[in-house]
């Protein structure tokens, strides 16, 4: 790793397509200062997105990436990271990616508190299918598909990391560059499942959870209030508190054991031997 | 069912236990089987077997021979028989020199044909005495001991090895119920009429089942990482290598479903590790939505399937070979892959190293399919039968630091799906210094960035497929071959029928029918068969599915009808029976 990393080693020369104004520039912008603020880069960083919008973003940037099947992203990401405990793992989704079609793997990442960094750009719609309603829109959202609002309550992505055992919960803002940044620094450096809800406003198909709304309604746990993230009663309470919107680090459990120390999985599994291992005789002799 | 005794090709023994779920089949049969392989015997075995932990009928089969044994038959000479269901579910496999060994003090009234000998040994009392009713199928393998002039002691070994863990009092209790087991039967019965006689050579086999062999070609092949969801008939391939992969640096993990067992796998193989997932054909139709991703993002993967009896839940614990077209052509749009099919439980150890090297030298999934007879079968082979010398490993273009500059493009990027002749592309794994690039299911340009520009994306379609076609030219896709090669009856299989296939030939002979077998271990790509059928009179193609899924794809190939034997009763084939199919088939006409 060298020292004189700057964030935009970590862009590629690809024009994003994404539309002027997307919450996903900043919420790029932010993951790739942190990366360079914890002394990665690009050779050793692996990116790994699903589809949607949010999965564009393994083509923005400049690393090891692998832009996966929509919802899958945890896993690909658990994979590199338990291969190579050497390699820096970002992962990168939306809230349909990581929420719907992923939630079940979204559940056992946290459970397994793999040593990396997951990043949902939370827009609360399906933006690259042309607005439909996502696990995260309010029950009264008009949609294509839900012309009457989907009727049902919003996935609480916090509250389901908390019942699952995170041990390192987060939400940060696209647009507060400079919280946003700090909060991901946070979770990379974090020992164990780094998980971030970013809130990425969609500013073509979501006309209610806009950058003013953000601004107007988030509270800052941190600059706001003294909140502390190693409390977990604390944490419950902010999570859980549905009158207001937190930006900051909830949770962050001090004891933390990620996966790699609790299974003593710490090898580099891309070497091996040129031939079957020398004591290779011995797995066959175990059967007589 | 008379005539059975007397059809005797391999001078063999067929022994059985059998009871309820839970009743300990399973580590008592296996027992027998490794004191018979400690006396040079050799041992095939096959399991009859429920999906539930305890109650339903269960049985462990043992075909023994002093000549090498490849499948079950028809035939049963000795029964353990825990319950009455033991008994009626085998009267098929039993004739008049069978021997059932029970006991007459449990609550059940054995009814046994008159014309077999019932051999009423109080197992439990005698366990009892021995220390526990517990080890009542200990006694009951004394008495088969007895019965068949099979020294006991042959036994010792394999009890220190189930038990030794719980003790050397447990070991010594283990051994004196089966000397109890033998004594009384010699004490209490004359059963030198019946003519069984064991046979020992100085021979020493090991004795391993088709996933044992996987799990272990997987380690000798280099495998490091593996992710997978408990299914049978699959499971014990990650219960192997649980036990073992830590001990080379490797993790197995035990993921949430199949879709993130195979992204686990692909994230481990694309960070470097040689990677692997094992299933069942329902836990492939759930791993088919990545495999496409697979094989466009060009990452080495073996992806084991162990079938079972489809569709759907179907007989989750039965014979099948019903997912060859789902390995062929599963998942949308067209995925390059390799197939390879493992024949025997030697070559189930061989294909997986190959398995691994030719995902890594083409950058490809490769399908290694299996399936539940050979998972669960048990069978002996010399150690020198899986000589870990002859171990290759070939991990292709794997690129390291110094050779990055060669594959980049003018402006410094790394093209790691570079358009090349071969249609391989150069591989460089996280960490390598100027070589960081991203790969995606979209189609892409050579440097994985995605692209819908015409050329771009016809040159990658056409290298992934090239690919296939220079392993086809530079890889050894040859069948294996067995019986007469100038016989004008040829018979061609896939998979785990070739046991039972090589022992037919011998009821065959006998009966004068001069064959040849064909044993395909490779389904794509896969030899050409059209000179070996236009030289044949009649053709049948072997399976176990109703449809004749490799008899169809023969057809393609070769453009001509052959004749089909297929069972899908839940079942493998067994020589004898298989041996009368085809004397059956070979009468009837060739199909219009």
């Amino acid at each position: 790793m060298s020292s004189d990393v700057r964030f935009t080693d970590f862009k590629s020369d690809k024009q994003p397509t994404w539309c002027p104004g997307c919450g996903d520039f900043g919420t790029m912008n932010g993951m790739m200062k942190a990366l360079a603020n914890t002394g990665n880069d690009p050779d050793n960083t692996f990116v790994v997105a699903g589809i949607g919008c949010s999965g564009k973003i393994g083509t923005y940037m400049h690393s090891y990436a692998l832009h996966g099947v929509h919802g899958r992203a945890l896993p690909v990401g658990t994979g590199v990271k338990m291969a190579r405990p050497d390699i820096e793992v970002m992962v990168a989704g939306g809230d349909g990616d990581g929420y719907s079609i992923g939630a079940g793997h979204f559940v056992h990442a946290v459970r397994r508190n793999v040593d990396m960094t997951y990043c949902v750009m939370d827009n609360r719609i399906y933006g690259l299918t042309k607005g439909q309603a996502s696990p995260t829109s309010r029950s009264d959202f008009e949609t294509s598909t839900t012309p009457e609002g989907p009727k049902q309550p919003p996935v609480n992505p916090l509250a389901l990391a908390l019942a699952s055992g995170a041990s390192f919960i987060a939400q940060s803002f696209s647009s507060d560059a400079m919280r946003h940044a700090e909060i991901v620094q946070k979770a990379i450096e974090h020992d164990g499942f780094g998980f971030v809800n970013v809130f990425s406003p969609c500013v073509t198909f979501n006309d209610v959870d806009t950058y003013d709304y953000f601004r107007d309604s988030l509270v800052d746990l941190q600059e706001d209030e003294e909140h502390d993230p190693t409390d977990y009663e604390a944490a419950k309470e902010v999570i859980l508190d549905a009158d207001k919107e937190y930006q900051g680090v909830m949770y962050q459990d001090e004891n933390s054991v990620p996966y790699h120390e609790q299974h003593g999985v710490t090898e580099d599994m891309s070497e091996i031997p040129d031939g079957a291992p020398e004591d290779a005789m011995d797995l066959v002799r175990e059967f007589y | 069912m008379g005539g059975k005794a007397h059809h005797n090709m391999a001078e063999d023994l067929n022994w059985a236990v059998g009871g309820e779920a839970g009743d300990g089949i399973d580590s008592t049969g296996k027992i027998f089987a490794q004191a018979l392989a400690r006396a040079g015997r050799h041992v095939f075995t096959s399991k009859d077997f429920a999906s539930r932990i305890r109650g339903g009928y269960t049985a462990y089969k043992i075909r023994t021979s002093v000549d090498k044994v490849q499948s079950v038959v028809d035939r049963l000479d000795i029964l353990v028989a825990l319950t009455q269901r033991t008994i009626d579910e085998n009267l098929d496999e039993l004739h008049e020199g069978s021997a059932i060994i029970y006991d007459g003090e449990r609550s059940w009234e054995a009814e046994i044909p008159d014309e077999m000998t019932a051999v009423d040994v109080p197992l439990k009392s005698l366990a009892e005495e021995a220390g526990g009713a517990i080890m009542r199928n200990i006694v009951a393998l004394g008495a088969a001991c007895e019965i068949t002039g099979f020294d006991v002691e042959y036994l010792d070994e394999a009890l220190e090895k189930r038990f030794g863990g719980k003790g050397s009092k447990i070991v010594e209790n283990n051994k004196a119920a089966a000397r109890a087991g033998q004594e009384y039967v010699r004490e209490n019965y004359d059963l030198d009429h019946l003519g069984y006689n064991i046979e020992t050579t100085d021979n020493d086999y090991v004795l391993l089942n088709g996933n044992e062999a996987i799990g272990m070609g997987a380690l000798a092949a280099g495998c490091r990482f593996y992710a997978g969801y408990p299914i049978t008939p699959a499971t014990s391939i990650m219960e192997y290598l649980t036990e073992r992969i830590e001990d080379y640096g490797g993790h197995v993990v035990q993921a949430e479903d199949e879709l993130s067992a195979i992204n686990m796998s692909l994230g481990a193989a694309r960070a470097g590790a040689r990677s692997m997932t094992a299933t069942s054909g329902a836990g492939v139709d759930l791993m088919t939505e990545t495999f496409g991703l697979v094989a466009t993002s060009e990452t080495p993967l073996v992806i084991a399937d162990v079938q079972r009896s489809g569709p759907s839940t179907g007989m989750p614990t039965k014979q099948e070979q019903g997912d060859l077209n789902m390995a062929l052509y599963g998942g949308h749009g067209e995925v390059p892959r390799f197939v390879v099919a493992p024949t025997s439980i030697t070559e189930c150890f061989w294909k997986t190293v190959e398995a691994f090297n030719l995902a890594e030298k083409y950058q490809t999934p490769v399908f290694l399919i299996s399936d539940l007879a050979m998972s669960v079968t048990e069978q002996t082979f010399p150690p020198e039968a899986f000589d870990m010398d002859e171990v290759e490993i070939d991990r292709g273009k794997l690129v390291d630091e110094d050779e990055v500059d060669e594959w980049l493009d003018s402006q410094g990027r790394f093209r790691a799906h570079a358009v090349t002749d071969d249609g391989v592309s150069p591989r460089a794994i996280p960490g390598t210094t100027d070589a960081a690039h991203m790969s995606t299911g979209l189609e892409h340009d050579e440097l994985g960035r995605r692209t819908e520009e015409e050329d771009e994306r016809v040159h990658q379609v056409d290298k992934r497929n090239r690919k296939v076609e220079t392993a086809r030219a530079e890889e050894d896709w040859d069948y294996r071959e067995f019986g007469d090669a100038d016989a004008d009856n040829l018979i061609i299989s896939w998979g785990s029928n070739e046991g039972a296939l090589v022992e037919a030939l011998d009821y065959l002979e006998a009966d004068g029918i001069d064959v040849r077998v064909i044993s395909v271990p490779y389904i794509f790509p896969r030899p050409d068969l059209t000179e070996e059928i236009e030289a044949a009179d009649d053709t049948i193609v072997v399976e176990c599915n109703a449809t004749g899924q490799f008899a169809d794809v023969i057809e393609h190939d070769v453009l001509t009808r052959v004749k089909r034997i297929n069972k899908y009763t839940g079942v493998r084939f067994k020589a004898d029976e298989l041996a009368d199919d085809i004397t059956e088939k070979l009468s009837e006409e060739v199909p219009a």
